[in-house]
């Protein structure tokens, strides 16, 4: 088919499939597609040629609305072709990955679970038990276990793989190991975050969310009722008026149910992206109000221990040349000191050390448990175990506090299962909206174009180039996206004619 | 119009990028410790049948600390043959604090010093040589088998 221009029918006989009740008439040298005003099903195709010219104001605001209606119909058309496959597959990781501490529980249950019997034993033993069995490993981290039946966790690095040794803390024998590359949560994570394609999947991840936005804003201007006062097609869907009508009240009606949990999930995770979550992170540290340096970004402090005063450890001397000074110095602390300094400081029992490797290295103590305001971020020097920063949850600015709660609701572990049943709930949304939508898309579509509305040159949308520039500066993705957008459009579609009669460009 | 689209992105584009990077002194504007510290002095050279003092200056927030809560020493040789317990170290005045001990036999030793002011808690451990060091002392060090044989007892 030709270019196929959309005329918003105003008039309430529209519905009617006649001809004759058409006020509104728009020039064209083409085909002509009449829409529902309500339904944006296609009425009538028909081609007239010219038949009226009517240069009244109001004829004129009409138009401007049906060519921003189109417009704006036409972005989220390819938009949504576009991204929706991504949506899925982001909706189905995110919806498995809510539900990882039930997973993870019964997945690795004998490697978690303990008899408690008498006192835990020092956890240098347990660290030193893991050296004995990985003789050339480093040892990255220690977790002690948040109660009295979980084990503890000895992360260790060894042949560039990283594994993590579960001890019983009552033997000090090792139960098991884990190699992160095997847990299939770690890998749902890489998925949902990074398409396991790293930075580039990262970016990716990133664009597919900064588009979603752009979805939402382009959806709800097309959902938005014209007329006032009826609840189906718009808040629910209208079963009996035909497959057409139905299809599209199954995609545009939960769709603006969904509308505010897929809005939360998206602002709640991109401050996760590498791209535009990492500078937002740095402005929000900067500006003082986002989260204390090292909990996102920024580097911990070092050691107050001047590096002289450091005793060292002479790996290569054979003899006894070595002077003095250079063994004679301030040693690391035990690990035993540091966990007993996590109690005295009242971390929440979930907290995770990390073991330095550098000699200005400190010890950091973490925890990120389901509440926000249990967080806590704790760096102690290593040689004389003064603690050199304490941030807790009260420690971050408005905007950091906004983040961890974001990060915990949408991992729904703030309110538990309620949390992780109403993201579900999202996440199905998503799913059967993204899936209704090319459904839409395909039983539409005409056999040999795109079946994408026309649009007029963008440069006559100035409020609506206004907005999309808006958001391009917001999230530059958009804005590099945008870019591509244009020079495709100008470099490919707008040059050969196949291309462009297909895009309906 | 094109071209001042593209001219406006790189701009904010190299905007962010100058904007991704932390300033230095940004830990300053969230919650800040002042780290308790203590300079553990070994004397130069140790002789026999003499006491010798092991003295630590105290300083948090760039002061000497006067009056600390408390200040012990713990003092043991690598190959367990000698071992002081924790023991209250005697404030001499202006934030340093010492304690005088025999040390006869040459080798490889430990200091651990255990120090509380208000809710600062600190326990640095240095290792120091009296006289001469073995060679088995060495292969130990080299083997990182610095074990604390002290006692472990926690002021808590």
């Amino acid at each position: 088919m030709g270019s196929a221009l959309l005329i918003q029918l105003t008039s309430q006989s529209s519905r009617k499939k006649n001809i004759s009740n058409i006020k509104n008439f728009i020039l064209s040298s083409q085909l002509i597609c009449i829409l529902d005003k309500e339904t944006n099903i296609k009425i009538k195709e028909t081609c007239y040629m010219e038949t009226a010219r009517n240069n009244t104001s109001i004829q004129n605001k009409k138009q401007t609305d049906a060519s921003l209606y189109r417009t704006v119909w036409r972005w989220h058309f390819y938009a949504g072709i576009i991204f929706a496959p991504f949506l899925i597959i982001l909706a189905v990781t995110g919806s498995i990955y809510l539900f990882k501490p039930q997973i993870e529980q019964v997945l690795y249950q004998e490697y978690y679970e303990v008899n408690p019997q008498g006192d835990k034993i020092p956890a240098s033993r347990q660290i030193e038990e893991v050296k004995r069995l990985y003789p050339d490993a480093v040892v990255t981290k220690y977790r002690p276990g948040e109660n009295a039946t979980r084990s503890s966790e000895v992360s260790i690095t060894s042949n560039n793989e990283s594994l993590t040794v579960f001890i019983d803390p009552y033997t000090g024998k090792s139960i098991g190991e884990l190699n992160n590359e095997d847990r299939i949560m770690d890998k749902i994570e890489e998925v949902h975050g990074e398409l396991m394609a790293g930075t580039l999947g990262d970016r990716i991840v990133e664009l597919v969310a900064c588009w979603a936005v752009v979805l939402i804003v382009t959806g709800l201007f097309l959902w938005y009722p014209k007329k006032k006062q009826n609840l189906f097609g718009v808040l629910i869907p209208r079963l009996n008026k035909g497959k057409k009508i139905l299809r599209r009240d199954l995609h545009a009606v939960p769709a603006f149910w969904i509308t505010a949990g897929m809005l939360f999930l998206i602002m709640t995770g991109l401050p996760w992206s590498g791209f535009w979550g990492s500078n937002f992170q740095s402005l929000a540290t900067n500006s003082g109000a986002g989260y204390p340096p090292s909990i996102w970004s920024g580097s911990a402090p070092t050691s107050t221990i001047k590096t002289k005063d450091i005793a060292n450890v002479p790996w290569a001397a054979e003899n006894l040349d070595v002077p003095k000074s250079e063994i004679q110095g301030f040693i690391p602390l035990s690990i035993d000191d540091v966990v007993a300094i996590a109690n005295h400081e009242g971390l929440h029992p979930s907290y995770t050390i990390t073991i330095p490797n550098e000699k200005e290295g400190v010890y950091t103590l973490s925890a990120f448990p389901p509440k926000a305001q249990d967080e806590v971020t704790m760096h102690i020097d290593q040689y004389s175990g003064a603690i050199l920063a304490d941030y807790r949850y009260d420690n971050y600015g408005l905007i950091g506090k906004i983040v961890a709660w974001g990060i915990t609701l949408h991992k729904g572990t703030q309110f538990g299962l309620v949390n992780q049943l109403i993201s579900l709930l999202i996440c199905l949304g998503i799913i059967l909206v993204a899936v209704s939508g090319f459904y839409l898309w395909l039983k539409r579509k005409p056999k040999k174009e795109m079946g994408a509305p026309k649009a007029p040159g963008i440069k006559k949308m100035k409020l609506f180039l206004i907005i999309l520039i808006g958001l391009g500066i917001l999230f530059p993705l958009v804005g590099l996206s945008l870019i591509v957008v244009w020079l495709i459009d100008w470099l490919i579609i707008q040059r050969i004619s196949i291309v462009k009669k297909f895009m309906n460009a | 119009m094109k071209k001042n689209i593209c001219l406006s992105f790189v701009l904010i584009f190299s905007l962010f990028l100058s904007a991704c990077s932390l300033e230095e002194d940004v830990a300053d504007l969230y919650k800040k410790e002042n780290p308790f510290e203590a300079e553990i002095v070994i004397p130069e050279s140790f002789s026999n049948n003499k006491q010798e003092t092991i003295k630590v200056v105290l300083t948090q927030d760039g002061k000497r600390v006067e009056s600390a809560d408390f200040v012990h020493f713990e003092i043991w040789k690598q190959d367990g043959s000698l071992n002081y317990n924790m023991e209250q170290a005697e404030e001499v005045g202006n934030g340093m604090y010492s304690l005088s001990k025999e040390f006869d036999s040459d080798g490889l030793y430990y200091i651990k010093v255990h120090a509380r002011n208000n809710s600062s808690l600190i326990m640095p451990q240095k290792q120091f040589i009296v006289g001469e060091f073995s060679k088995s002392e060495l292969e130990s060090l080299q083997e990182g088998l610095q074990k604390n044989e002290g006692n472990h007892e926690h002021h808590h």
